[in-house]
């Protein structure tokens, strides 16, 4: 094994040049910014031969990643928070296109109120646009999905974008021990890229991206909705060869310990680390909980989970993003939606954002509500965790009468 | 003028407000980023009005009148060291933080 | 596990620090160490802080430290900052302060630590490095408590830095963990 020692942006990096992608458009934002520097690092001293094209914002970063892809080569890009919603027009492009980028999401929250720390939100807010959604949980796993991410959307079956999620600043300046393959090793598994769908060649010319009347519009979406539909095939088939190669199990979705527990937590990202800590903990104090860490959020693998749900009464789910106007977040919606009809009580938690940290105890916290529930001790919990109470007298002005 | 203050204060109240909204902006006291500070030698200088023209932050103000003829306005002088490099008398120089009153 | 928290002032390259410490536990003593910096506003002359969890497997918990086995502060100053640099710390807990000053180590004294290492880690940069900038000589002191050998934190000071630079910091380090009091 050869160890490093990097950053979830450096992983991600380290996986982009390891896939050799041949063009790179990157626009810096916080947390995301280390990611832009590296790379034009990276093919400034020719360790990565790609052409780096600086652009004026993440709008056209995504649109020269895009149109570069669709010329015939591997293209790169990565963003932020408000940089991945400047974005937006263009993400739909991308994935209505079939071109399958793999973008690094340094998951950040949004303005108002400006923030650079760590939520989901960003990346909820583009979770229908036909892009797949991969959540990290620790730095290993963010080098290891965006490896394995090229091979899922590059495979013919699924020919669409994927978003690389990882947490700002827990994940992305967040330094861990981990293995890194070895160039020779990535070159077998992912290769280089090969055009499946349309690409544009001067010799043979196309058009692409044309007005597409009510009478195609539907069908089109249907061939995405297709291609999310195979995703978990594909998946599991890439990631069997990676774990060959680097001995590492990638799962879609991952039980921890729920085999026995009372009640389980359900949870994206570098949240899932703290909860398995607090699960090892309560467990060592006779208390049976256990986490269901979800890594692919889109397409959301609704079967897996009834499953994996199936035995458990009483549910917790933590979204990271508040799920504004909705009965729940979007985490939350979408396992109630995966457990209609089953008899379980799918209690709702919203918290971490704007970086404030779930702590060991936030957690903990959670477990026992969940606990006295499934007890019969008590009824309620703390939908809006570790939110203080003078929320709403929290800030006074002076004004003129 | 102190009557119209006092009138002013009288006619205001306190409001709760949602969202990112302050009469103060805790993070404005820019001075306090500030490692050196630039102290200005007026037996040398002309007054010739470069530095304030050249201050990013606007924080010079040039009083031709007085002997004391360059007032730098410290809480918001960040210390860049920009006057010093354009004053053409060389009459401008950074002095570290702490080490002078 | 031992959870370690290194508190100074912007650009005196503290992040840094945690950075090449836990590449010492984790490269060179077989360990695994995570380090969770906070960042704020970014500028120079802020107070900032990095957590460090250290553990013989691979660490799960993603957060920052609130209860700190090991405190170590690069800037005698921090306390006059408005930050409570004894937050957390149960009665094992100890503090690496980088100072000689009598004056500055008895405001220290009543904080509650179990114990107090000090050493001018300023000082020793001035002399070895050529710069006021204490993160490599302060990683010396670390070592000086038994969390890291100092030759593995000198290797990962040579790796960081890398040629004449790194020879000079390495310099550092080890002069720190020599000059290391309890007091």
């Amino acid at each position: 094994m050869a160890y490093k020692m990097l950053d979830g942006n450096s992983a991600a990096v380290e996986a982009m040049k390891l896939a050799k992608v041949q063009v790179i458009s990157a626009y810096p934002i916080t947390p995301q910014s280390s990611i832009s520097e590296k790379l034009a690092d990276l093919v400034a001293d020719g360790t990565i031969k790609a052409e780096y094209i600086r652009v004026e914002s993440e709008h056209s970063a995504l649109s020269v990643a895009t149109t570069a892809c669709l010329v015939g080569v591997r293209a790169a890009t990565a963003t932020a928070s408000n940089g991945l919603a400047l974005m937006h027009e263009v993400v739909g492009m991308t994935s209505g296109n079939r071109v399958p980028i793999v973008m690094p999401v340094v998951n950040r929250g949004i303005a108002a109120p400006w923030t650079l720390w760590c939520e989901h939100g960003d990346a909820m807010s583009e979770r229908d646009m036909g892009w797949l959604q991969f959540y990290c949980q620790n730095v290993q796993e963010v080098l290891d999905m965006t490896l394995l991410a090229y091979k899922i959307c590059e495979d013919y079956r699924v020919q669409l974008p994927s978003m690389v999620c990882l947490d700002g600043f827990f994940l992305s300046h967040s330094m861990q021990k981990i293995d890194v393959p070895t160039q020779a090793s990535m070159d077998q598994f992912i290769g280089p890229y090969i055009p499946k769908n349309a690409f544009l060649d001067t010799s043979d010319p196309m058009f692409i991206c044309d007005l597409t009347s009510p009478d195609e519009y539907t069908e089109m979406r249907y061939q995405q909705k297709k291609a999310m539909d195979n995703v978990f095939e594909v998946f599991e088939e890439y990631a069997k060869a990676y774990e060959v190669i680097t001995g590492r199990k990638i799962q879609i979705m991952e039980s921890y310990k729920t085999e026995d527990a009372d009640t389980v937590l359900v949870a994206l990202g570098s949240m899932c680390g703290t909860a398995k800590h607090v699960v090892n903990k309560m467990r060592a104090e006779g208390r049976k909980v256990g986490v269901i860490k979800i890594v692919t959020f889109r397409p959301f693998p609704f079967e897996a989970i009834r499953e994996a749900l199936k035995p458990f009464k009483v549910i917790g789910v933590f979204d990271r993003s508040a799920g504004l106007g909705g009965q729940g977040g979007p985490l939350w919606s979408e396992i109630t939606a995966a457990m209609n009809g089953l008899n379980a009580d799918i209690r709702h938690f919203v918290g971490g954002l704007g970086g404030r940290d779930v702590t060991e105890t936030t957690i903990e916290k959670i477990f026992n509500e969940l606990l006295d529930i499934q007890s019969g001790k008590s009824l309620n919990h703390t939908q809006w965790i570790d939110t203080k109470e003078n929320a709403m007298t929290l800030r006074e002005v002076t004004v003129k009468c | 003028m102190q009557k119209q203050q006092e009138q002013q204060t009288r006619n205001c109240k306190k409001i709760n407000v949602y969202g990112p909204c302050a009469n103060e902006f805790v993070s404005s006291n820019t001075g306090s980023w500030r490692l050196e500070r630039p102290v200005v030698n007026f037996e040398n200088c002309i007054k010739c009005g470069i530095c304030e023209s050249f201050c990013p932050c606007n924080v010079i103000t040039i009083h031709k009148e007085l002997k004391e003829s360059v007032e730098i306005d410290y809480d918001y002088c960040k210390g860049c060291g920009i006057c010093v490099n354009e004053c053409p008398k060389n009459c401008i120089k950074l002095v570290a933080e702490g080490s002078v009153e | 596990m031992t959870k370690i928290k290194f508190y100074g002032l912007g650009g005196q390259g503290v992040v840094t620090a945690a950075k090449i410490f836990s590449e010492a536990v984790s490269l060179y003593e077989g360990k695994y160490a995570i380090t969770v910096p906070a960042y704020g506003h970014e500028r120079r002359g802020a107070p900032v802080n990095t957590s460090i969890i250290v553990d013989e497997e691979p660490v799960l918990l993603n957060s920052f430290v609130y209860d700190p086995d090991i405190v170590m502060v690069m800037d005698q100053n921090v306390i006059h900052k408005g930050v409570d640099i004894a937050e957390g710390i149960h009665e094992e807990s100890i503090l690496i302060l980088n100072t000689e000053k009598k004056e500055m180590l008895s405001i220290y004294e009543k904080l509650g630590f179990k114990e107090i290492y000090y050493v001018d880690g300023t000082q020793i940069a001035m002399e070895k490095i050529g710069r006021g900038i204490p993160n490599s000589s302060m990683l010396g002191a670390i070592a000086g408590v038994g969390i890291v050998s100092i030759n593995s934190i000198e290797k990962a000071i040579k790796e960081w830095f890398k040629g004449k630079a790194g020879d000079k910091n390495a310099e550092a380090a080890r002069t720190t963990n020599k000059k290391l009091q309890k007091n």
